[in-house]
């Protein structure tokens, strides 16, 4: 049984995605599992938020540096030969990170271009677009990691057609405003299309030993982030989308047949609303910790003390909702009754 | 240990003293193996013993021991995720022809030692979290001899003398994992006694501990628990002050309102003319004196001194003074190499709590590699018999 691939995705920006699976990230390997994180976002806002300037310098610069996740497919690119292995960055003693890299960007246009060309059968377009699958996989079994989780870039993309056929599981991240309702509609449609499509793509991989993603992207519920809220508007007008949410997430993305309003604390889909942090998101990010990890040093003093608490337990339940959901265990260390 | 008490150990399979692991790949479970052999419930008073590279029933996992693997393990004592520090040994064995490295870990002084905010205990083939009973158990096997300066009881101090909201709100969250937090059903005084701020029961005192982190005035029990800043308008001790301030308190606050002092008194030029954008030039980086001033506070003697630490600031120079001179087994050959002992491991497992540590053994070499980005020269280290004194210049 391989790691679950988990991507977190939504087409449109700044609502707190990278965020959150950083956060996921940390949370995971807190409670004790082998944690992957992977930057498919060509901003590669989730590597800045793991390493400082100085490592980034290094791994970029240097020409003969890290393989980020650019490096290994651009063999593939230059059809030179095939993926190269990857090299992952130990954040921790079993939380690892692919690192993202800017120029993940120039991969866009074969991988738009290659999409067709797997009607055909040609075996170089499997191979590229089945590149991220295959990349996850080395760099999931290399790391015995027992969870992946992927971060991607808000557009329906080509990057984000061939990322996200490696994902078993999607988890969609929301503000709760027009913008991400007005996005889960067209996001919904868009992940079922290709879904389809790449299921009549499968069997007409020509190469046997070429082992191909699913394409499951599964989609396990919305998680709201209220990062993104804007408070020029009314209280009043966040609530009204908050409560839009569910019906438009079951009629456009998981397509459930149902005309009932659904009753927003009642859905099952919705796994989280995570309230906005205030001051501690921006501590956090100073001083490059996850906010359940800050201290006293850090300026978590006083009443921040037990926000910071509650961050921790907001995150350990989220995260223990999507294990179940996508069956991974969390080790529980025993205890006596 | 000998190799034939080892290996009569590898061999018996029953031991509670033994843990077996195929590879070094699951690191958190070797820390809670280090954790609960250096908390000892079954109170055995003898060492327990890690084999890496040996399977579950004692066969040959043939796992090679390269430098790097015992380098790893090695770094286990001074990462700070196990505290207060275990005491361990790292080495790499050939037994009964099977390559291994043995770790073996020494019962605690002090229990109870907990890794990432948990006090992990083993009992028979099970590890487990310790429940409030097991914890006082713990608690009274402190042992009270040679006990280092921070964990000796003032016997003229009473829990009055703690303050006691500060403890509940900041220490207790940052020392404890927040599920254990969450359970914790204990009175304030058990859980004083458990981090080791107060001695067991029946006399439970304040500790020299629990007076420096958690007191309302410590200096009334330590006089010189301060620091003295003092900036001149020159280059010497003659100058005009233009500024002093005796920096005291708890030491959550002394810490905190140190970094005020240091940042406010950082003057920052910008530099608009050289290039297109502007450079923002510190004529000190923060990191550096925040390491050093900290590395003073957790290093040097509260006993033989009632002197505070120093920090002169001159025109062209910092001296920050720090009583009492080396310690253990350090010595002026290896200062600053990464070789580390502690006068107060306990004030140093506070500091790891609270955050002002990152992990043991790096200050000084931080301080220099700060030092050096910034453009300063590396800072010199004046080593005597009764203080420190470490001099950084400003940057030309």
């Amino acid at each position: 049984m391989s790691a679950p691939i988990i991507a977190f995705f939504n087409n449109k920006g700044g609502v707190g995605k990278t965020s959150l699976v950083y956060h996921l990230a940390w949370m995971y390997f807190d409670l004790g599992l082998r944690v992957l994180a992977a930057d498919l976002d060509p901003q590669a806002n989730l590597t800045s938020a793991f390493l400082d300037e100085d490592r980034l310098e290094q791994v970029w610069e240097e020409e003969q540096g890290f393989n980020t996740v650019f490096r290994c497919v651009r063999p593939l690119l230059r059809g030179i030969g095939d993926l190269a292995n990857p090299e992952l960055e130990s954040i921790d003693d079993g939380l690892n990170l692919l690192i993202g890299d800017l120029q993940l960007s120039g991969f866009e246009d074969e991988l738009s271009s290659q999409w067709p060309d797997c009607l055909d059968g040609k075996e170089r377009a499997f191979r590229v677009i089945s590149a991220f699958w295959r990349l996850l996989s080395k760099a999931s079994a290399s790391s015995k990691a027992d969870i992946v989780l992927i971060d991607l870039g808000p557009n329906l993309g080509a990057i984000n057609r061939a990322a996200l056929i490696s994902a078993d599981y999607v988890v969609v991240p929301l503000s709760p405003d027009l913008f991400s309702l007005q996005g889960l509609k067209n996001l919904g449609p868009t992940l079922r299309r290709w879904r389809e499509e790449w299921k009549e793509r499968i069997p007409k991989n020509p190469a046997p030993d070429l082992m191909l993603p699913a394409g499951n992207m599964q989609p396990i519920g919305y998680v709201i982030l209220q990062h993104g809220v804007r408070f020029d508007r009314p209280v009043k007008a966040f609530q009204r989308w908050v409560e839009r949410i569910p019906n438009v997430y079951h009629s456009d993305v998981v397509y459930t047949e149902n005309d009932n309003v659904i009753d927003l604390s009642k859905d099952s889909s919705r796994l989280a609303l995570i309230k906005h942090y205030q001051s501690l998101m921006p501590m956090a990010q100073a001083s490059r910790k996850p906010i359940f990890h800050l201290k006293p040093a850090d300026g978590a003093i006083g009443a921040h003390v037990a926000a910071v608490q509650n961050v921790y337990w907001d995150f350990r339940e989220l995260a223990q909702k999507i294990a179940i959901r996508v069956g991974v265990d969390i080790p529980s260390t025993e205890r006596q009754k | 240990m000998d190799d034939q008490a080892l290996s009569a150990l590898l061999r018996d399979l029953e031991s509670d003293r033994v843990e077996r692991k195929a590879s070094n790949s699951d690191g958190k479970k070797i820390r809670q193996a280090i954790c609960a052999f250096a908390n000892d419930l079954p109170n055995h008073k003898q060492p327990g013993v890690l084999f890496i590279g040996v399977n579950d029933d004692g066969t040959c996992a043939n796992l090679r021991i390269t430098d790097d693997l015992l380098l790893n393990l090695s770094s286990i004592r001074s990462e700070g995720k196990i505290l207060p520090f275990p005491v361990l040994q790292v080495n790499k064995r050939v037994i009964d022809d099977c390559e291994m490295a043995v770790i073996i870990v020494e019962p605690s002084d002090a229990p109870p030692v907990r890794f990432d905010g948990r006090t992990y205990i083993r009992v028979g083939p099970r590890r487990a979290i310790a429940t409030p009973e097991e914890e006082r158990r713990l608690n009274e096997k402190r042992r009270a001899r040679d006990l280092p300066f921070d964990l000796r009881p003032f016997v003229s101090a009473t829990i009055k003398d703690l303050n006691l909201e500060g403890f509940q709100r900041e220490y207790l969250a940052s020392a404890l994992a927040p599920d254990v937090l969450e359970e914790n059903q204990r009175s304030i005084e058990q859980k004083l006694i458990s981090l080791r701020f107060m001695t067991p029961e029946p006399s439970a005192y304040p500790t020299s501990l629990g007076i420096l982190v958690a007191g309302k005035d410590p200096r009334q029990f330590v006089p010189g628990f301060y620091i003295q800043f003092v900036r001149f308008d020159g280059v010497d001790l003659t100058a005009p002050i233009r500024d002093q301030k005796d920096i005291s308190g708890s030491l959550m606050d002394l810490l905190r309102y140190m970094d005020e002092v240091l940042q406010a008194n950082i003057s920052t030029a910008t530099d608009i003319k050289t290039q297109s954008v502007e450079i923002q030039q510190p004529d000190y980086p923060i990191t550096a004196l925040q390491q050093l001033v900290r590395n003073a506070v957790m290093h040097r003697s509260y006993e033989e001194t009632h002197a505070p630490v120093r920090v002169y600031w001159f025109q062209d120079r910092i001296e920050i003074q720090s009583p009492g001179g080396l310690f253990g087994q350090v010595n002026r050959r290896n200062f600053g190499q990464g070789v580390t002992d502690y006068r107060n491991p306990h004030l140093a497992e506070a500091m790891k709590n609270l955050g002002y540590v990152q992990r043991f053994g790096i200050g000084i070499p931080t301080a220099q590699k700060e030092l050096k980005k910034n453009g300063n020269p590396p800072a010199e280290f004046i080593i005597e018999d009764s203080y420190i004194l470490v001099m950084v210049r400003r940057k030309q």
